[in-house]
């Protein structure tokens, strides 16, 4: 599913997936709930091109959040494995 | 048998407190406790004229020495007296090297300083503080030949395991003017004479060292009056106003480490304060177990203290409006903020928490013995030590990769500092968005921590001498029940009102001053202990005071000995007989025990190794206060000063009432049985 999109050029991001809004609309809000997603499998962006985002501060804002997702995506794996072990001998413990 | 004392002090030293030494003293202990050698062993130094003197006063054998602070322990030197002049030189030396009561000499200087450590007996203090530690015990082990211990507990102890070096016990007295007791320490050697190679020969053998002359390691002496007890079940019977709580007391004024349960001292006075302090006694003894519970979840919340979630998003929302308000000034952009490295975010650095794991996952099957055979089954160990190889070169690689981000951010850092001196742009607050999911994803585990442990569930349940303990962990119920928590006096009002959110919780938790972090762990989960008896209802006032006696006659297991004083006078005979009695014969196996009793249920049926009797008698209107001790099977008992009287005398009177008594009661019984 597609959270961050490029079109008319504008940058436009949705938490859903669906509703679609302004990139600079982002608030903190927003950007953790992208992050949620973003971690999570099916998390899919327009590749960043300077040509199609005529609005010069979509595109600002529209790199930098693509940048740090990108990075995020690189460690997709790492933080599936690591937070799969956070507490859970004593999940298991005290669940018994 | 000869009786030596080898640690006696006669000369005040930095590490004493202040005293004056008296010769007539010293000849009185010698006399008194019939001594057969001494040695003189002052802390860190050696006087030799005093020793002169001390050797010409008493008409025993005296040997020189001296007690050596040494590698944070000490150590009893002494020796055979031939070479005085060069003794007396050599402890000099060590009087040197310690200035101040906190030093203590190396090894290697101590070799130095006696080069030829043959010449001497080595005793270290060895079950006894301050304990010579191991690895001295280790670079002396050709020299050592005996350990000094500090309780005829210890000292069996000593002898009975096959490890242990041959044990010694000594008065470590100070003989001083003020000197009102005589120590009962000391050890009786099996040897013909006092010689230094006698002396040596003994101690090499655990065989040849005893607590008594004649009854070997099964009586030792206990009172500097010459009482002695039985390493067993001691019985003190005497009538009353005899002695008998004073003798109690007189044995634990003599040692340390004593267990005593005073008379009526388990018996409920005010039930309400009673069973709120039984309670936090329960708790407490029971804190070992509610320590080990919670070990994983201590570390879940030390952890979790680490993560500030609020922090983390208020990051965010400092990224979010720069990241907005630097596209807005765009047109502001110049030079210098047009630059790439102006808005460079920070490389995410990242942890090796996993592949760290993994490499001891993989090594723990590779060294695993115990389940080998399993193991290699399913795996070979050339395929896990390859695997081992791969993991550790990733790891290796992934630590270079890091130490690079970090190079690299700090030069992206300060590049970007530089780049925003010059422009009235604004920049872009950084973050690291992989730090920010972990925390909110350590919030969210942490949260299911919190409720598994909070969760009403019984999680002990065992049997104590007949009664059961159960602990149940449940949620605190109110602020006050937190409180009660801590030592210090603070407010969790504020607390207690976010204790449903497991992370706010936390949060208020560290705002609260004066509490330790460590301790925030114990206000998220009640563990709540009660006392069952037998029939499973919560005991009674009584029934508390039973369990009290016996879990603390079972406690002092842990103690060198154990004294009880009339435990008829606060419980039933049924309970005595049927709970108790086998109770404290089977800790008498394992450290003396006395206990003074009037009762023929303790006295008669407890079956006492060793019994003691207090006798009162007035002679010329000076009241005398007797002992007379023997074993229970002994025709009559001895007095300290040779005189003897009946033993079935006594049982009689202090048990039955006297000899009448004891007939008319057998025939009342009598009476009853033949109407059954």
């Amino acid at each position: 599913m597609k959270f961050l999109k490029i079109e008319d050029n504008k940058g436009f991001f949705a938490v859903d997936g669906k509703t679609w809004s302004p990139i600079d609309q982002i608030n903190k809000e927003h950007l953790l709930q992208l992050l949620e997603r973003a971690l999570s499998d099916n998390f899919e962006m327009d590749n960043f091109e300077k040509e199609k985002l005529g609005n010069q501060a979509h595109q600002i804002i529209y790199k930098n959040i693509y940048e740090k997702f990108v990075e995020l995506g690189k460690n997709k794996n790492r933080f599936k494995d690591e937070s799969e072990a956070y507490y859970k001998e004593a999940i298991e413990k005290y669940s018994q | 048998m000869k009786k030596i004392d080898f640690h006696i002090h006669t000369v005040p030293s930095i590490s004493d407190s202040a005293f004056t030494f008296s010769m007539d003293r010293m000849k009185e202990y010698v006399e008194k406790r019939e001594l057969d050698g001494i040695a003189i062993t002052n802390h860190n130094l050696f006087d030799l004229k005093q020793f002169g003197e001390i050797a010409n006063a008493v008409a025993i054998r005296v040997f020189p020495g001296i007690e050596i602070d040494l590698e944070g322990g000490q150590l009893l030197l002494i020796s055979d007296g031939t070479e005085l002049q060069d003794f007396d030189a050599k402890c000099r030396s060590i009087k040197e090297s310690i200035t101040t009561a906190a030093d203590s000499i190396s090894i290697s200087t101590f070799k130095s300083v006696f080069p030829d450590l043959s010449k001497y007996l080595l005793i270290p203090h060895y079950d006894k503080k301050p304990e010579l530690p191991q690895s001295a015990l280790e670079s002396l082990k050709d020299f050592i030949i005996a350990g000094e211990v500090s309780s005829p507990k210890k000292f069996i102890y000593c002898l009975k395991d096959p490890k242990s070096l041959t044990p010694v016990y000594f008065s470590d007295s100070r003989i001083k003017t003020a000197l009102s007791e005589f120590s009962p320490r000391q050890t009786y050697i099996d040897a013909g004479e006092v010689t230094f190679a006698a002396i040596r020969t003994c101690l090499r053998d655990k065989n040849k060292v005893s607590l008594s002359r004649e009854d070997g390691h099964k009586i030792f002496d206990a009172l500097g009056n010459g009482l002695r007890l039985s390493t067993g079940l001691n019985v003190i019977l005497g009538e009353r106003s005899t002695g008998k709580s004073f003798t109690l007391d007189q044995i634990y004024k003599t040692f340390s480490n004593v267990k005593y349960i005073k008379q009526f001292s388990l018996v409920e006075r005010n039930a309400e304060a009673d069973e709120k302090r039984f309670n936090e006694l329960l708790s407490a003894g029971q804190s070992r177990f509610t320590q080990d519970y919670l070990k994983k979840f201590q570390a879940v919340v030390d952890d979790m203290a680490k993560v500030d979630v609020d922090k983390d998003e208020r990051a965010v929302e400092r990224y979010v409006d720069s990241l907005k308000k630097n596209a807005q000034e765009f047109e502001k952009a110049d030079l210098f903020s047009k630059a790439q490295l102006f808005n460079e975010s920070d490389f995410s650095e990242g942890g090796s928490g996993t592949i760290k794991a993994l490499i001891g996952a993989v090594t723990a099957l590779i060294e695993n013995v115990e389940y080998r055979e399993i193991i290699d089954r399913h795996v070979t160990i050339e395929a896990l030590k390859k695997l081992a190889v791969e993991l550790m070169l990733q790891y290796v690689a992934e630590t270079a990769a890091s130490l690079k981000k970090r190079f690299l951010n700090d030069l992206l850092g300060s590049i970007r500092k530089s780049l925003q001196v010059h422009t009235a742009a604004a920049p872009v607050e950084d973050i690291d968005l992989y730090l920010v999911a972990v925390g909110r994803k350590k919030s969210e585990k942490f949260r299911a921590v919190v409720k598994a442990v909070q969760s009403e569930r019984e999680i002990l349940r065992k049997d104590i001498q007949g009664f059961q303990i159960v602990a149940v962990r449940k949620p605190f119920s109110s602020a006050q029940a937190l409180k009660s928590l801590s030592a210090r006096k603070v407010k969790f009002r504020d607390a207690f009102a976010a204790y449903a959110e497991p992370y706010s919780f936390l949060t208020v938790l560290r705002t609260i001053g004066g509490l330790e972090e460590a301790e925030y762990f114990k206000f998220f989960t009640h563990i709540e202990y009660r006392i069952l008896n037998k029939d499973g209802n919560d005991v009674s006032g009584g029934e508390r005071s039973e369990f009290q006696l016996l879990n603390e006659i079972h406690d002092s297991q842990q103690f060198d000995m154990l004294l009880i004083d009339e435990p008829e006078a606060s419980f039933d005979n049924l309970f005595l007989m049927n709970n108790v009695n086998e109770l404290i014969r089977d800790i008498s196996k394992l450290i003396p025990v006395v206990v003074v009793t009037h009762n023929n249920t303790v006295g008669a049926s407890i079956k006492p190794d060793y019994v003691i009797h207090t006798r009162k008698s007035t002679s010329g209107g000076v009241v005398n206060y007797g002992l007379y001790t023997g074993h229970p099977s002994d025709k009559f008992l001895t007095g300290l000063d040779g005189s003897t009287i009946e033993n079935l005398e006594v049982l009689l009177n202090c048990l039955e009432a006297g000899q009448a008594a004891y007939a008319e009661r057998g025939k009342g019984y009598e009476i009853l049985k033949d109407r059954r």
